[in-house]
Parts: structure tokens; C-alpha cells; sequence
């Protein structure tokens, strides 16, 4: 099937979707930052942010995911106030966006939240990549509840997401 | 008939993704447990990235306060009734001071890089064993 080049192309209806929605998810990320965080465990937190990356999955063309995706993060690390946060942030969306892709194929409006689960613990794996390149072996302690809170958190923002998404649609 | 098989399909991935999560999830669960009743040593080791600065054992260590910089930033490490933790950091997430005294895991203050640990046998040092 040929892709004519007119469907490639950003519309500007298009662009304005993508830009309110990496408003959206950077207000989300900056009221975050401000609730305080129940569980001390460096790299552990609810991710609000994501249901905003995971509703784009479901919602537009990985290309233009990844725009809204690479912004958020690049913004949030600004307004965060730490560029520390950009390296882990960074590797772990771009394990979890590429996960979350492939898992798009496999999923449907009523399993998103399961991708979400996958998608938050590969996450976890990618912040844990770059923690152990910084901080040494020691930080793998942490991988375990890592990996427990990334599949609470995942699930609760795929379910918010997929309500999000089911809702849009009419689906109610 | 082609719909029906796409639904079986269907159905089938759903259900693999939904025992990967449960597999992750229980594991996760193991994970703690083992790390959290795993037996260590009293022997701490006090890392910034991932080389040895101090190695400090516990059961003689007396009470001190110390000062570790990186890259113009300082952790303040105390040790108190052989106890250790970071009393203070200048770093914005302060993490590692909440985290207070040293129990089985890890302080660490990703910004600085620091990590104080239990010394085990497989630790980041590449030594194999410290003869006592």
C-alpha cells in the first residue's frame, strides 16, 4: 500500500494536538514535583506524565510520540531544575516508548493498562542502566521494588489513559 | 472465520502479556524480600562513581562527621553509635538524607554521584574478600 506524502506531512491541526499535549504532560510532571513523595527510594514515582505518552501510543504515529515525548523530557528536566533527572528520564522513555510500540500491536482499547505495566518496568530498566553506569553495582539493590512500583504505577496511569482514550472515543 | 481466528490471537497475546506482568510484579516482590533479609557484613563501603573512597568498619568505627565533595557539592556523612547515614547534602532532592541511618539498602544521592553500601563479596570494588 503506498502512503501518499500529504499523510506524512504535520498538519498544523496535527501540531496543535501534539503541543497540548506536551502541555498537558509537563503540567502534570511540574504538579508532581510538588506533591511529596510517600516511598524514598531514589527513582520511585507515580509518573503522571505518562499517561499523557501513553495515550499518544495508542493515539498517534511513533514519530510523532516521540516529539511529544522527547520535549516533555527535555522541559520537565528544565523545570525540574536538574539535568541529572534528563539522562534517567531519558533512557527510560525511550526503552518504554519503544516497548510500548511493539506492544501496540498486541494490544487493544481494553489491555492498554497491560502494555502500560510492561512499558513502566522497562522503563525502570533503563533508568536502572544509566544509575549503575553512575553510581556502581550497589544501586541494583533497588531494581526489585523498582520493578514492584512500575507495575503499580503503569498500571495506573494505562487505566487512566485507556479511560482517557475510551472516553475521547465515545466509548465511554 | 478469519475475524474468529484474529480474536483467538487476540486473546492469546492478552493473555501472555497479562502473566509477563504477574511474573514481573511477583518477582519484583521476591526481589525485595531476598534483598531486604539477605545477611551483610559490618564492613561499609563508601563510593562515588563506583570507585572506593572510604571503607569503614561499623563494629570499631568511632563517632565522626565527614565531608565528601563532587564536583563543588558536599554529602556530610555521620557516624554515630556505629551507625552511618548523611546527615547533610546540597543536593536539590535531598533523597539520600531522608533515607537516614544505613539499614540493608543502599544510600544513594544519584547527583553526586555517592553511594555508602554494605560491602559484599560481589561489590562494585572488584576486591574478593578483606581479610580480617
Amino acid at each position: 500500500m503506498k502512503t501518499n506524502l500529504s499523510e506524512k506531512r504535520i498538519t498544523t491541526g496535527k501540531l496543535t494536538e501534539l503541543a497540548l499535549l506536551t502541555a498537558a504532560a509537563l503540567i502534570l510532571y511540574v504538579v508532581e514535583l510538588q506533591l511529596p513523595n510517600p516511598i524514598p527510594i531514589p527513582g520511585v514515582k507515580l509518573g503522571l506524565a505518562n499517561i499523557v505518552t501513553v495515550y499518544a501510543v495508542y493515539r498517534y504515529r511513533p514519530a510523532e510520540v516521540l516529539m511529544v515525548v522527547l520535549v516533555r523530557i527535555f522541559l520537565g528536566s528544565l523545570y525540574g531544575g536538574s539535568m541529572m533527572t534528563f539522562l534517567y528520564s531519558l533512557a527510560g522513555s525511550l526503552l518504554c516508548l519503544l516497548g510500548m510500540l511493539l506492544l501496540r500491536k498486541v494490544t487493544d482499547d481494553r489491555t492498554i493498562w497491560l502494555a502500560s505495566v510492561l512499558g513502566a518496568v522497562l522503563h525502570n530498566l533503563g533508568q536502572m542502566t544509566v544509575a549503575v553506569l553512575i553510581a556502581g553495582k550497589g544501586v541494583l539493590f533497588y531494581l526489585p521494588f523498582l520493578m514492584t512500583a512500575g507495575c503499580i504505577a503503569g498500571a495506573f496511569t494505562g487505566f487512566t489513559a485507556q479511560l482517557v482514550r475510551n472516553r475521547l472515543a465515545g466509548k465511554s | 472465520m478469519a475475524k474468529d481466528i484474529r480474536t483467538e490471537q487476540k486473546r492469546k497475546s492478552t493473555y501472555i502479556l497479562a502473566v509477563l506482568c504477574a511474573l514481573v510484579f511477583l518477582g519484583g516482590i521476591g526481589g525485595m524480600l531476598w534483598n531486604l533479609t539477605r545477611s551483610h557484613e559490618r564492613q561499609v563501603e563508601i563510593l562515588q562513581d563506583g570507585k572506593i573512597l572510604y571503607t569503614v568498619d561499623l563494629d570499631r568505627a568511632e563517632d565522626r562527621t565527614f565531608t565528601v565533595t563532587y564536583e563543588g557539592r558536599t554529602n556530610e556523612i555521620e557516624i554515630r553509635n556505629h551507625q552511618i547515614r548523611v546527615k547533610a547534602a546540597d543536593c536539590p532532592d535531598q533523597i539520600c538524607v531522608h533515607m537516614d541511618w544505613l539499614e540493608s539498602a543502599p544510600i544513594v544521592c544519584l547527583p553526586n554521584h555517592l553511594s555508602i553500601q554494605y560491602a559484599d563479596g560481589e561489590s562494585a570494588s572488584g576486591l574478593d574478600a578483606v581479610a580480617n
